[in-house]
């Protein structure tokens, strides 16, 4: 009986999609879509977003894996604590975020200001600032999911390697080099491919904390559709999702071929 | 090529104490085994030695050095881990030579020293291979190389055959034995299985609850065991032992008097205790009556009852003997242990 699955995938999978693209038809929508100035700033914004946000976020979660898989009573309560910031809600916390950078009366620029005497960063409305600090509470709020991916990892790695790499005379450093990073090598670099379709996807970070502002300068592709659908472009919103496909679809081969070759 | 000292070493994991000072001399170029059952601190005992493992008091000494404060990879030790710990990801070249490599030996020296193990190994047509490309056996062997690549002052060995099928462990056993006959290095090999340390060992330490019960020889060991634990772990099958008391020379136990000799006194509680290959069935003696026969070819073994007890005889040749059937034992004197009952302490 495969007819419930077909059903399925016919009204979840086939139905929108079409329906998208369908949407997305009009060729006048790409050429509008083209001569708009926001969406050029937003391609560049997407691959800048994906680039140091995915590596800087992996980069500090292989980091902090090595730290967190040591066996200590107080690492695993500090670990607890680390996993919050992906646990909670994004909408109040990136909002709460967002009033603590608040140039005027957030608390950073209130300390500050009590500090320093002097006016803060003017974090929000500055369009390089401000896609950093989307970048920031990106990583801020995925780095204990993808840390936690990496201690499992690391903690598959069996201990004997360890010890006869100790006793071969191997430093740190040549423990992670030959033992810790092939071990953990593919599940780095599929996760490193997850995490970019994903972040492709991530409309809260930039939305929620600069709604794309100033002046349109902060947009990825995931929030550009919003802009078009607020603007009453339904077509215009679709358009902008098919443009991004060229990003996600290599992604998505990429990943479906690693996992099929690691079965 | 080194010797290795023990001096009062002392283990405590959190509260509890797994090593009671441990002194133990093995002289250079020696083949010594640790044995005993789980638990008894015998490769805690070796990972310290490895320096993979802190030392909570005493010293242990490589070549005259205390190590005690010396990294694992500075004692100059090379080590076989029961389950291989080859490198998954690199040949076994690669895994023979990482020692080599780790050291900044030119490449020309580690492919002649992986070459030479390779050869004396039978590992020649693997080294492309990776771990995973390879049996039980031949697993164990690179482990082994990537010991032997390093010439270091002491080779350790934690269960090395214990994940090996039956026949490939006695195999891998003899190929131990001459390769330590042929580099002669000092080797601390740990098991829990006392064949291996009888057929292997120089000498064996045996180890319970943290102690060593007696080191020595192995025939010593199975001819002279210095008590009850030692006289009940060394032997397969194992040591019939029975309570009894001293009457005139002999030993009154299970209703019957056992011969013995040794300086017990009359009237004193003793454990007795006689190898199954010193019980042969006789015309006279003592009376038992057969339970099980198991017929191995070149000996048989009978187990029988005498009073309630069940007692292993093991005899050359074979037996007619059926189940149910009444025999005599004739116990050899000569060869009887006495233990002091309190104690266990041989007599």
């Amino acid at each position: 009986m495969i007819a419930p699955y077909v059903l399925v995938f016919l009204v979840f999978v086939v139905y929108p999609v079409t329906y998208g693209l369908w949407l997305a038809r009009h060729p006048q929508s790409y050429v509008t879509l083209f001569d708009d100035p926001v969406f050029f700033r937003t391609v560049v914004n997407t691959i800048v977003f994906l680039m140091v946000a995915v590596n800087v976020k992996f980069a500090l979660a292989l980091f902090l894996s090595g730290f967190f898989v040591h066996d200590r009573a107080w690492i695993r309560w500090l670990s607890v604590i680390f996993i919050i910031p992906w646990a909670v809600p994004a909408i109040p916390t990136i909002f709460s975020i967002r009033f603590m950078l608040n140039p005027e009366w957030g608390i950073i620029n209130s300390v500050w200001f009590r500090l320093t005497a002097l006016d803060g960063p003017n974090w929000l409305n500055d369009p390089t600032l401000g896609l950093t600090m989307a970048m920031v509470v990106h990583i801020w709020k995925a780095l204990p999911f993808w840390t936690l991916i990496l201690i499992a990892g690391r903690l598959a790695i069996p201990r004997e390697l360890y010890e006869a790499s100790s006793v071969d005379g191997a430093t740190s450093w040549q423990k992670f080099k030959y033992v810790t990073w092939p071990s953990i090598r593919t599940l780095y670099l599929s996760s490193t491919i997850l995490s970019m379709i994903w972040t492709l996807g991530d409309f809260n970070s930039v939305y929620l904390l600069t709604g794309g502002g100033p002046a349109d300068l902060t947009h990825v592709l995931a929030t550009l559709g919003i802009r078009y659908i607020r603007l009453d472009q339904v077509d215009q919103a679709m358009a902008t999702i098919v443009v991004a496909l060229p990003f996600v679809l290599p992604l998505v081969y990429f990943m479906m071929k690693r996992l099929s070759a690691n079965e | 090529m080194a010797g290795v000292s023990f001096r009062e070493v002392v283990k405590t994991f959190g509260k509890t104490r797994v090593l009671h000072g441990i002194s133990l001399d093995i002289t250079d170029g020696e083949f010594v085994v640790l044995v005993g059952p789980s638990g008894c601190g015998k490769s805690t005992l070796l990972r310290m030695l490895a320096g993979l493992e802190d030392i909570t008091g005493g010293t242990i000494a490589i070549d005259g050095r205390v190590v005690n404060d010396v990294d694992s990879k500075d004692r100059d030790i090379a080590m076989v881990f029961q389950s291989y710990a080859l490198y998954p990801h690199m040949t076994v070249r690669d895994n023979m030579g990482f020692s080599l490599k780790l050291r900044n030996e030119k490449q020309a020296l580690i492919d002649q020293r992986v070459a030479t193990a390779a050869k004396i190994l039978n590992l020649e047509p693997y080294l492309g291979r990776y771990p995973r490309e390879l049996s039980g056996g031949q697993r164990q062997r690179v482990a082994m190389g990537r010991a032997i690549v390093r010439d270091p002052k002491v080779f350790l060995f934690d269960e090395p055959l214990s994940n090996l099928d039956a026949k490939l462990r006695v195999a891998m056993r003899t190929e131990i034995k001459a390769l330590h006959q042929r580099l002669k290095t000092t080797t601390v090999y740990v098991t829990h299985d006392q064949i291996e340390a009888m057929t292997m060992a120089d000498r064996i330490a045996v180890m319970n609850e943290g102690r060593i019960e007696q080191l020595g020889r192995p025939l010593e060991l199975y001819d002279r065991p210095a008590n009850l634990f030692v006289a009940q772990f060394i032997g397969s099958p194992a040591m019939n032992i029975f309570d009894g008391v001293v009457q005139s020379g002999a030993v009154e136990a299970l209703g019957v008097r056992w011969p013995a000799n040794g300086g017990a006194s009359d009237g004193q509680r003793v454990r007795y205790g006689i190898r199954p290959e010193h019980l042969e069935p006789a015309s006279a003696g003592i009376p038992a009556e057969v339970v099980v026969v198991e017929p191995m070819g070149a000996e048989t073994e009978i187990v029988a009852k005498v009073g309630d007890a069940p007692i292993t005889v093991m005899m050359r040749g074979r037996s007619n003997a059926g189940p149910g059937e009444r025999i005599h034992l004739a116990p050899q004197a000569a060869h009887a242990h006495l233990f002091d009952a309190a104690s266990g302490i041989r007599i």
